[in-house]
């Protein structure tokens, strides 16, 4: 089986859910992801909101990003392409988990779910391109 | 997101329903603070909360701890699978309040 679907999402906050619904749609298009897909959808949604919390700092922009998932040897790959601010791959480190206070987990959460997170910068027309990949 | 909140004597009940993310948890945070620093115990009924995100995690630990600090609780009522997967994700099962 081979998946590729792609879609652009207005940068803001309330793109969320249609980003969440976009992937559960994709997902739900083959049996294999049932298990996992609810968590994959949290991993997808929680980089999302680091495009417009982090790369936008949460400002109003009209600005788009774009959400592509493809399914390729077994292999689910995420991309996610803004056009904000260039993200260092240094300074994100999900905090420690025994650190009790609010915000932080997102990192932290796509770490958990996903085998590997690929940052790039310069991508073709774009800024930062995020790569998230899982085996099955 | 909607809520609905019930009061008995010193507890509140908020029963909130849909999907907790970045978007609404200023809406969360105004419904829920107001509780606690009136002091009140906040139940907060997660039943028909279908999703959770890192942001909805922070609104559960913002209102846990501010109300340790005001001598009060936040106890965690009803949550849905959905919702106490993601805390577990979180290792917050031991932290907040959950019945």
């Amino acid at each position: 089986m081979t998946l590729e679907e792609h879609k652009e999402f207005p940068v803001d906050s309330a793109s969320l859910k249609e980003i969440r619904n976009f992937a559960r749609e994709v997902l739900a298009k083959d049996e294999m992801f049932s298990s996992t897909k609810d968590d994959v959808v949290l991993a997808i949604a929680e980089a999302a909101q680091n495009i417009v919390k982090h790369a936008y700092s949460g400002q109003p922009t009209g600005d788009t990003m774009r959400v592509e998932i493809t399914f390729k040897d077994n292999t689910l790959k995420i991309d996610l392409f803004d056009k904000g601010k260039p993200v260092i791959p240094q300074n994100i480190k999900p905090r420690k988990i025994d650190d009790v206070k609010p915000g932080g987990l997102g990192t932290f959460f796509i770490g958990q779910i996903m085998d590997e997170v690929i940052f790039k910068t310069s991508a073709s027309d774009w800024v930062n391109h995020l790569i998230l990949t899982k085996n099955y | 997101m909607s809520y609905k909140i019930t009061e008995e004597g010193n507890v509140a009940t908020v029963h909130l329903d849909g999907e907790i993310d970045m978007d609404v948890t200023e809406k969360a945070k105004e419904v829920i603070m107001p509780l606690i620093e009136a002091g009140k115990e906040v139940h907060l009924n997660l039943k028909e909360v279908q999703y959770m995100d890192s942001s909805g995690i922070s609104v559960l630990i913002e209102s846990h701890q501010k109300a340790a600090e005001l001598g009060t609780k936040v106890i965690l009522k009803e949550i849905s699978k959905s919702v106490l997967k993601v805390i577990m994700m979180a290792k917050l099962e031991q932290i907040l309040i959950i019945e």
